[in-house]
């Protein structure tokens, strides 16, 4: 667990071998002549070298070209490119389009994480620790079960759950509007859910935190169980209820999990394209669920805009960098540092 | 690790000795948009050129074709690869690809694109990009086809028409579409209702429709366009060529032309009198259309004629399904009332970079024969462009006899549109049309969010404009 640092920090205590710090040619002098044997260089080559290249060909240079690609107005399908400086960049923020899915992503990384984290921490905390008030601290009777039911939405395929979830909200003879007509709300007799400006947002974000939680809270269970239980039980008979319990004991001891959990429902959030791809192709009434992805694949592939489409990949990248630094921020800012959580 | 003195931190600086090495390695070498053979295509395939083999397609040659699978499949083509394996001996190599753009972007860019393509779908490549790269296919239709007539004189009038970009014939397009209204003679016939020419007449059938608790069109969100589709047929049909020449080259106001606002304005009126089936806007565009062709809660559909094979298993027994050309606002003063809107449709391409483009014209060649395009029309219930494949019973398929009858009788008199494809406007287009079909946007707000469409793309110059005269 993070209370236990056995190691200090970069830059902190001599390293395990006692040496005193050098620097890295005098290092390198040294081992050189002590010991680049025939292993250890093959070693490094098969460990170190191999997939170090593959990473740099195949993970780095990609990201390399497509900034390069992004300042040229290449159109995908020759070898004819004129460089045009940062042209396409100021297209992007006059492309209306593109404001739209930049405003609709915002909007999914702002509210996406936090309903499917407040969810799936609750029902975390149900199943592990909010059971019996009396005896041993465990979670409510058949959590297992629930558990199991739970998790099953993040089985299926994102792709599959869209289609799904297409028929549900279907206006005529979906399950949505089948249950409202029958339990007497007539005004939703032919309600378009995702056809209606104010709707479609709302209901495809309930589909993707239908099929997250799930997975989340299984993530949380498996951090709760890490916890030492006298804790727990050392704050019941504090006399903390199951509400305090979690707010003040579980989500602090779990803060590094909520935060990496925080990190990959953001980056989910800003790509989403699968779930808006199979809910509303087309992006929605009034694009009111198109997002970035979507506007990249259109540019690239539909309109033949390769450069424009790399500089739409490269504003993406950096939005979700962005994000990533603003979850580290918000973590470090609300105590993470002074409680010892993470390093 | 058996080395005692092979510690973690020493593999870790190790690492960035190997970072730093890598880059010079020559892995940054590579690039994506690099690399391509600039080389001409030569004039023959390297074969002997003969009666039998007018492109000299080399003995014991690929053809590499890429086939857009979509709702013909790809089995006609391999149909027609058996035909041509008859007369040159080559091995052909069909493979079927539900995005052409996605799929063959990397070839193109890599020089190495297939021989022949079916360029269809909604991803297919964009004619104005690709165009300087592909072969002028005069040379197929100058040719015989394989019963001995040259190929021109088995056409259909007009069908070269939508793959003619300037004066290059750069795509030659297999399949004949005819756009029209569809319905059920059948249920029109049990109601006593008519087939409405005008839109008044249309706007009247809404009413009767709507007695039996029926609604006169139904939409789905991925296909809510047809309607535009509808709307410059009729405006092309009522005002004449100019409509259509205005909108194709992108002229300002071009939407605002009163042919097109006529239609828009009697389309305003079926939305707010309810003849719409409602929540199209969230109705996924097959489900939409089994409302008309098997629940038959809409009586009208606006489409091309794949509506019927794209249907087929979910038509109600004894749906007859026939159509009509389109609507005119005044049949007094319709400049073109008897024209139809029937492109040629599924072009295929030959790319001059690939390693056999005589190959790929060969097979093309085969697929315009009279046995491999009557092979097609039977199976696919859809003519080709090739003449007199379909028989009068059209293979007992009512639609099919409609869409002959109605090819026949306009003698020539077709026309066509590009713009919306051309320049890939129809994501933009579904959104605006969407929101007019639900009611949530009036004809005024449908017109400027239009003409915006157009505008943007016209004052774009990184847009390649193909003037269409």
């Amino acid at each position: 667990m993070t209370l236990v640092q056995t190691e200090a920090g970069p830059g902190g205590a001599p390293a395990p071998g006692g040496r005193p710090r050098e620097s890295f040619s005098a290092w390198f002098q040294r081992n050189r002549r002590r010991n680049l044997t025939f292993g250890r260089i093959s070693f490094f080559l098969v460990f170190l070298g191999l997939p170090l290249a593959i990473y740099v060909l195949l993970v780095l240079n990609p990201f390399v070209q497509a900034v390069q690609i992004s300042l040229t107005d290449w159109g995908g399908f020759d070898n004819e490119f004129n460089y045009v400086g940062f042209a396409n960049y100021a297209q992007i923020f006059s492309n209306e389009a593109f404001l739209t899915a930049l405003r609709n992503n915002i909007l999914l990384v702002v509210v996406l994480p936090i309903v499917t984290l407040v969810l799936s921490l609750a029902l975390a905390s149900i199943v592990t620790v909010g059971g019996a008030s009396h005896g041993e601290v465990k979670g409510l009777r058949g959590s297992s079960f629930y558990r199991v039911i739970s998790f099953f939405p993040y089985v299926v395929p994102a792709i599959v759950i869209g289609l799904i979830w297409g028929m549900v909200y279907n206006p005529r003879g979906g399950l949505v509007n089948g249950f409202l007509t029958a339990i007497g709300l007539d005004a939703f007799g032919s309600f378009p859910w995702l056809g209606h400006p104010r709707t479609a947002m709302g209901a495809t974000i309930f589909v993707i935190v239908w099929s997250m939680v799930g997975f989340y809270m299984v993530l949380f269970i498996a951090a709760i169980r890490g916890v030492d239980p006298s804790i727990f039980e050392a704050a019941r008979l504090d006399g903390a209820g199951r509400f305090r319990t979690a707010v003040t004991i579980t989500i602090p001891l779990i803060r590094d999990n909520v935060q990496t959990a925080w990190i990959y429902l953001g980056i989910l959030a800003l790509d989403a394209f699968v779930y808006m791809r199979a809910l509303n192709p087309q992006g929605g009434p009034d694009r009111a669920t198109w997002v970035m992805s979507q506007e990249l694949f259109d540019t690239a592939f539909v309109a033949n805009k390769w450069g424009l489409a790399s500089a739409m990949g490269v504003v993406l990248a950096l939005v979700t960098l962005a994000f990533a630094a603003l979850v580290f921020l918000i973590n470090r800012l609300t105590g993470a540092e002074k409680e010892g959580g993470y390093q | 690790m058996s080395n005692p003195n092979f510690r973690r931190r020493d593999f870790l600086r190790g690492s960035l000795v190997a970072a730093a090495m890598v880059p010079f390695g020559g892995a940054l070498a590579s690039c994506a948009s690099g690399g391509g053979g600039d080389e001409a295509a030569p004039e023959t395939g390297g074969g002997e050129v003969t009666e039998n083999n007018p492109f000299g397609v080399a003995e014991g040659s690929t053809v590499d074709a890429v086939i857009f699978k979509g709702g013909y499949g790809v089995d006609y083509v391999e149909f027609a690869a058996g035909v041509m394996g008859g007369v040159v001996g080559v091995t052909p190599k069909i493979s079927a690809s539900t995005a052409i753009a996605t799929e063959l972007q990397p070839r193109f860019a890599g020089g190495t694109p297939p021989d022949l393509i079916d360029n269809s779908g909604a991803q297919a490549i964009g004619f104005n990009t690709i165009l300087d790269q592909l072969e002028d296919l005069t040379d197929v239709i100058d040719a015989p086809n394989y019963e001995g007539t040259t190929i021109r004189d088995t056409l259909y009038e007009g069908v070269l028409a939508p793959g003619t970009f300037g004066d290059k014939l750069a795509a030659i397009n297999y399949v004949l579409t005819v756009y029209g209204v569809w319905y059920s003679s059948s249920l029109f016939e049990e109601n006593g209702w008519s087939v409405p020419t005008t839109w008044d007449e249309a706007l009247e059938l809404g009413a009767q429709a709507k007695e039996q608790g029926k609604y006169l069109f139904c939409w789905g969100k991925q296909a809510a366009t047809y309607y535009q589709t509808l709307a410059i047929e009729s405006a092309i049909m009522q005002g004449g060529d100019e409509v259509r020449l205005a909108l194709e080259n992108l002229e300002p106001e071009c939407w605002s032309k009163p042919a097109i606002q006529d239609v828009f304005a009697k389309l305003e009126q079926a939305v707010s009198a309810g003849y719409f089936a409602p929540g199209g806007a969230g109705t996924d565009f097959t489900v939409a259309q089994a409302q008309w062709s098997n629940e038959q809660l809409a009586i009208l559909y606006p489409s091309g004629s794949w509506i019927e094979n794209e249907m087929k298993s979910q038509t109600k027994d004894g749906f007859a399904m026939s159509g009509f050309p389109g609507l005119v606002v005044d049949p007094a003063t319709a400049q073109m009332g008897d024209w139809l809107h029937s492109p040629a449709g599924e072009p295929f391409i030959v790319p001059s970079q690939s390693a056999n483009p005589a190959g790929g014209k060969e097979l093309l060649r085969a697929m315009l024969s009279k046995e491999a395009a009557t092979k097609f029309a039977e199976e696919k219930l859809a003519p080709t462009v090739v003449r007199d494949t379909v028989p009068a019973d059209g293979f007992g398929s009512t639609a099919l006899q409609w869409q002959i009858e109605a090819v026949e009788a306009a003698a020539g008199k077709v026309f066509t549109y590009n713009f919306t494809t051309t320049y890939g406007m129809n994501q933009d287009q579904l959104v605006v049309w969407n929101s007019f079909l639900d009611g949530s946007i009036d004809a005024a707000q449908l017109t400027s969010d239009l003409q915006g469409i157009t505008d943007a793309v016209r004052e774009d110059d990184s847009i390649e404009k193909i003037e269409v005269s």
